[in-house]
């Protein structure tokens, strides 16, 4: 009794911290940019430096597709696509015509946003494997065009020259983390998000409600692109080469999946932090056993299926609101409500539903 | 005429591509997986032969290479088995989406252990057969191509025969209608489904094997094969052996067509900008029952 107690007591405690964490999203995410900001001050630099910035890129990468696979349930297999757009942008920009760094990042995003557009109006249309697939061929395909033209440089790619030193990229990288991060946070607390939500859920009745969800998923699609492109922009010049084989990286696209899943698909700190943990683990490997960390990457993947399929955040939250019901009413499982509460409570109103329709969301979604 | 050579190429390659896409559908429509590591048991197959021939010491007799059709076919039946008793059961209750996921993570696992085990290099097993070609109204048909072409398609029906006459075969048929009636009526459902997949794998290795005697294989050629597979089947109708079929020769043609008077390295794109107009236009195939969405 005593014992059950205490866990029911360390589980309260639990769920009363996620709560707060997201009441206090704003100073949470804040406080967490400055300390980002300030390592390099503190000494962070060389390979560790390398190693956070890569962190930053991937966690951009990991969120960027869970706003659409995770938040709205497209799960996209071609979101590198994005990415490669914008690093030969970018890199064309840079090289060929003569932009200036700043300015060849920034259009690298808008270039991506309409690249999935164009896309988006085709593929959107299609749900589960087909969209996945269908996504997966966009992705290919982007390998084949730029081998095959000769502005991107062909199979050969582009060098980079006279790029800007290792502290401005951790410091772009983060600034376009923070920014998405701000903007995911933002967006899943609106009706844009809760409509999103209501796709993933149940498509057909959320377009029998009279929403257009064409046009939010596309929107959400866009967005999506918007920072992936801007962060392969960025990624480009700082690895100062590009070609078709790393800029579209079949291997990371399947990584920045797998992110998200370990971390929680549908919540925003979620991806962030599966971001950071498999790159660590991917890096480790790399170190330990270099070569083998595609098949530890495979490995992870099933692992992280079978044994955690609603990933680090998302468990934590069912524990949490479990537990929380255990300590108030001593005993049986939560109810809806209950778990409906804390879940929102833990991740900001992205809490994978798998029941399907919530109707407080749906209502939402109903009057504008 | 050269119109004619393209097509009769795109003809014998593309029966390859449909003894690969029948065991791809079989899997979709028996296990209800869409296996994103099939193109690996295509490139497994492939690297059996090369690997017999290398153990024979690189003798290249046409008898001896042919032999290892039957090694290849077993083999892949023993891994596609496994891999369904082991991992794939585990998964098949999932969303669609994470066994995407979980068969990708497998294919990326086999193409790096393939890639430590033989190298990124591609190899091809050279057979010493007495050419010349056959040339039939001017048009050339290489005899290799047209044994690989027979192998594949002997296959194909090999499996049709099975599903269609033997006791089994009407067992799979009956788990993919209806796993649990199946189950009523005493068919074991676990093992009947590791069949099926074992077939997959058999059928997809087997051809992998013609596959290393007229092409070339590389660890990371699978991804190709996979979506070929799923432009084949999404092009005949998931379910169809004929469409599959049909859906083969015609990709193999299109993809000829292109290489010789576009360029061999647009084929790749061509098949799927089709592929994505078909989904648009026509999502139930050509010969197929319509599908379900989100399935």
């Amino acid at each position: 009794m005593a014992e059950r107690n205490a866990t029911a007591e360390d589980a309260g405690g639990l769920s009363r911290l996620l709560a707060a964490s997201s009441r206090h999203a704003w100073v949470l995410l804040g406080a967490l940019v400055v300390v980002a900001a300030a390592l390099p001050a503190l000494g962070l630099s060389g390979f560790y430096m390398t190693v956070v910035a890569e962190m930053f890129v991937f966690a951009v990468l990991a969120l960027s597709w869970d706003f659409v696979g995770g938040q709205t349930g497209y799960p996209s297999f071609g979101n590198m696509a994005f990415f490669g757009f914008g690093a030969y942008t970018t890199a064309i920009l840079l090289k060929d015509v003569g932009v200036a760094f700043p300015a060849a990042v920034l259009v690298a995003g808008p270039v991506a946003m309409a690249f999935a557009l164009v896309i988006g109006l085709a593929v959107l249309r299609l749900r589960g494997g087909y969209f996945a697939i269908a996504t997966l061929g966009v992705l290919l395909v982007s390998v084949q065009l730029s081998r095959n033209f000769e502005f991107t440089g062909g199979a050969s790619g582009k060098i980079l020259f006279d790029v800007p030193p290792e502290l401005t990229f951790y410091y772009v990288f983060l600034a376009i983390l923070a920014v998405e991060t701000a903007a995911v946070l933002y967006l899943t607390r609106t009706q844009f998000g809760y409509v999103l939500n209501a796709i993933r859920d149940d498509e057909p009745r959320a377009v029998a409600m009279g929403v257009d969800t064409t046009y939010y998923k596309t929107a959400a699609w866009m967005l999506s692109a918007l920072f992936t492109g801007w962060v392969g922009g960025a990624w480009g010049t700082f690895n100062t080469f590009i070609d078709p084989q790393t800029a579209y990286n079949l291997g990371w696209n399947v990584e920045l999946i797998t992110m998200a899943l370990i971390g929680g698909a549908g919540t925003v700190a979620g991806p962030i932090l599966g971001a950071f943990v498999l790159t660590l683990v991917i890096f480790a490997v790399n170190t330990v056993f270099p070569g083998w960390q595609l098949v530890a990457l495979g490995l992870v993947i099933v692992a992280t299926v079978l044994l955690l399929p609603d990933g680090i955040v998302g468990t934590v939250q069912e524990r949490a609101a479990a537990m929380e019901y255990y300590q108030v009413s001593g005993g049986a499982a939560p109810d809806d409500t209950e778990r409906d509460r804390a879940g929102d409570g833990g991740d900001g109103g992205g809490s994978r539903d798998r029941e399907g329709g919530d109707p407080e969301r749906d209502s939402e979604v109903t009057d504008p | 005429m050269a119109v004619t050579q393209f097509v009769v190429n795109g003809l014998l390659v593309g029966a390859l591509f449909a003894a690969v896409a029948v065991g791809f559908a079989l899997i979709w429509g028996v296990v209800g997986i869409i296996n994103l590591a099939h193109g690996e048991l295509v490139m497994l197959g492939g690297y059996v032969t090369y690997w017999l021939v290398a153990f024979a010491g690189g003798v290249r007799s046409p008898w001896l290479v042919l032999s290892t059709v039957p090694v290849a076919v077993a083999v892949l039946y023993v891994v596609g088995y496994l891999l369904q008793r082991l991992l794939v059961t585990r998964i098949s209750e999932a969303d669609l989406f994470l066994t995407l996921l979980v068969t990708f993570g497998v294919s990326i696992v086999l193409q790096q252990l393939a890639i430590q085990a033989w190298s990124a290099t591609p190899r091809t097993v050279g057979v010493a057969f007495a050419e010349p070609s056959l040339i039939v109204a001017s048009v050339v048909v290489p005899k290799l191509k047209l044994i690989a072409f027979a192998g594949a398609i002997a296959l194909t029906l090999a499996l049709w025969a099975y599903l269609r006459r033997t006791r089994r075969g009407r067992a799979i048929r009956a788990v993919a209608q209806n796993p649990e009636a199946a189950r009523l009526v005493g068919i074991d459902v676990a093992h009947t489904r590791a069949v099926t997949f074992g077939l997959s794998a058999a059928i997809a290795g087997g051809t992998g094997s013609f596959v290393a005697m007229i092409l070339n294989i590389q660890p990371q050629m699978g991804l190709v094969y996979t979506l070929k597979s799923f432009v084949i089947v999404v092009f005949g109708g998931l379910g169809s052996i004929p469409g599959a079929l049909v859906g083969g020769l015609l990709l193999g043609s299109v993809e000829e067509l292109t290489a010789g008077l576009v360029g061999s390295q647009w084929t790749l794109a061509v098949s799927f900008s089709l592929l994505i107009v078909l989904l648009l236009v026509r999502p139930s195939g050509l010969f197929g029952r319509p599908i379900e969405e989100g399935e």
